[in-house]
């Protein structure tokens, strides 16, 4: 597959904070892919200047082959943006919105009432469409504006906390949404999100932090390297459970009521249980999240919820 | 085209949503009619009526030009900035849509208060007159839209382009003519009058609607319609080049400076700025 987005040493720099560092990384054409991290790690800075707004400091971004900073027209044409901060012009309504969008990206007259249907299909607002923006939900207002970003067929669509501020069931809605879309359309999705859940079901996620990318893989591969599944186990006879342990040579911990076990093989696993297999009264196994990943290279968590 | 005739449209119509706006933007100069017409009742002026409601006309016009530029800085704190920024049109479309818009309206205003003064007085012979100041309405109304978005852009957020325009729109429109005939205003304030450019969007304005375009320089004179500063005459015609000049500067320069501007310094707070 073809990267539809090439950065290649990129710095950005505000005076003497330094927001990105020295970052590089491409994103495949028709892939989804995430920046995870925590606020202020460098994750809008990136993508505003992906998407034309700032100016650079120092590297090489391209998109769809075009330069970010030199062929800004062209650039803007290939991308739909989808701000974390609302742009909907709200005294107009939705449909107003969407036809002046249009306008904006030259889409042709006769195709612009047949594209509103489908991109407001595609968000389920059809039907209140001549609703004053002003007068939508939160929920509402971030459907509209990924039907917007959509709407001149753009060739990546850039999310920035598509669903910061959402209650979990619009979230979970506007995920939909944005998976339908990347299916039927094929284009490539950039988002960026410190919502862990969100980032697992990308193709490829970079984890970013202190203005570095500091992992890039997919959820999976990244799971893989940098977290164990881990074992809860109560047992009525820990002195027998220990004992296999070390014979194994696994690593555990003891806790009040259970011993936490490092998993590095099922086999081993299942051969400890099936020994002790009497003595248990209650097992858990917990795979590794992405979180777990977070937590492994930096050694802190990334905040869940909350906007700041 | 089609960009500025979309930002045209959409402009007038939020104009038109703004209902309150609306109203009070309507119903002002009216208030002006009243207040300002006993000051004109004095035996220089051939027909009260019709030369303070001219004054009354181009004021309204050049002030609601003015203000209704700010709404340029609504769309940068309410981020439709950025949608428009981040898509593939010119920024110049942008200004020119603000510009085209702006006269609009406050050719509407204008237009309004015409109407309404031919019920209390106002006279016209030849329609001329009336396409001549609907034209000069429209110019007027470009100039000082011009002029309001220079200030928009380098003012950047509403509370400080109200104070400013208080303080420059409110004396500059007062020392033009429009409610007080230059001739009335003390010495110093008379030719702080003559600096004005105001005082030739005035006066050319009222010469036009009291159809005097062709009388000659000693009765504009009489009237305040024409300045005799030193040993220059400052006509009809020498208004028309101040106009052109000071139009082409204002235009020219808050469309340089709109084109400028780093909009993404331009955020709600000071808490988004940080967070990105």
């Amino acid at each position: 597959m073809d990267s539809i987005i090439k950065v290649k040493n990129f710095t950005k720099k505000y005076g003497g904070f330094t927001a990105v560092n020295n970052i590089s990384f491409e994103v495949e054409q028709g892939s989804i892919f995430a920046f995870l991290g925590p606020n202020g790690a460098g994750k809008s800075t990136t993508i505003n200047t992906l998407v034309t707004i700032f100016d650079k400091t120092e590297g090489e971004l391209f998109i769809d082959g075009k330069d970010v900073s030199t062929q800004k027209a062209d650039v803007r044409k290939a991308i739909g943006v989808v701000f974390q901060d609302s742009t909907l012009d709200k005294k107009m309504t939705i449909e107003e919105n969407l036809k002046m969008h249009c306008v904006f990206y030259k889409v042709p007259k006769n195709e612009v009432d047949e594209r509103i249907k489908f991109v407001l299909t595609l968000v389920d607002l059809l039907d209140v469409r001549k609703k004053t923006v002003a007068a939508l939900s939160g929920g509402m207002k971030r459907r509209v504006e990924i039907a917007r970003g959509l709407i001149h067929y753009p060739k990546v669509l850039f999310l920035d906390e598509p669903t910061t501020g959402l209650d979990p069931q619009t979230r979970a809605h506007v995920w939909e949404y944005v998976l339908r879309l990347q299916k039927e359309k094929n284009i490539t999705i950039f988002l960026t999100t410190h919502y862990m859940d969100e980032a697992e079901i990308c193709s490829k996620v970079a984890v970013i932090d202190h203005g570095k990318i500091i992992a890039h893989d997919t959820p999976f591969n990244l799971k893989k390297q940098y977290t164990k599944d881990r074992a809860y186990i109560t047992t009525a006879n820990p002195g027998a459970l220990e004992k296999l342990l070390n014979a194994q040579k696994i690593n555990y911990s003891v806790k009040e009521k259970y011993h936490r076990i490092d998993v590095e093989n099922n086999a081993e696993l299942l051969h400890i249980l099936s020994e002790c297999r009497n003595d248990i009264t209650d097992i858990e196994i917990r795979k590794g999240t992405l979180n777990d990943v977070f937590l492994e290279i930096t050694g802190r968590e990334i905040r869940e919820g909350g906007e700041n | 085209m089609r960009v500025i005739h979309a930002l045209w449209l959409r402009n007038l119509k939020a104009f038109i949503r703004n209902k309150p706006a609306l109203i009070f933007n309507l119903l002002f100069p009216f208030f002006f009619i009243f207040v300002f017409g006993e000051i004109f009742r004095n035996d220089f002026i051939e027909n009260p009526m019709s030369y303070m409601l001219a004054g009354i006309i181009a004021a309204t016009v050049f002030d609601s030009s003015f203000r209704v530029s700010s709404s340029t800085i609504d769309d940068m704190t309410s981020g439709f900035m950025k949608e428009v920024l981040v898509s593939p049109i010119s920024r110049l479309n942008i200004a020119a849509g603000q510009f085209v818009s702006s006269a609009t309206v406050a050719t509407v205003q204008g237009v309004i208060i015409f109407g309404v003064g031919f019920f209390i007085g106002f006279r016209i012979t030849s329609p001329v007159t009336v396409v001549l100041a609907l034209i000069a309405m429209v110019f007027i109304g470009l100039v000082l839209a011009g002029f309001g978005l220079l200030i928009a852009t380098m003012t950047k957020n509403t509370q400080t382009f109200q104070a400013v325009s208080i303080a420059i729109t409110m004396p500059m429109t007062f020392m033009s003519g429009a409610y007080i005939p230059l001739s009335m205003l003390p010495g110093a304030l008379r030719w702080v009058g003559y600096f004005n450019p105001l005082t030739y969007v005035v006066s050319l304005f009222r010469t036009i609607t009291l159809e005097k375009l062709d009388a000659p320089v000693a009765d504009l004179v009489a009237e305040d319609l024409a300045f005799e500063i030193g040993r220059v005459t400052m006509g009809p015609v020498q208004a028309l080049i101040v106009l052109v000049v000071v139009g082409t500067v204002f235009i020219g320069l808050s469309t340089l400076v709109f084109s400028k501007v780093d909009f993404s310094r331009m955020n709600r707070s000071k808490d988004d700025y940080l967070e990105l």
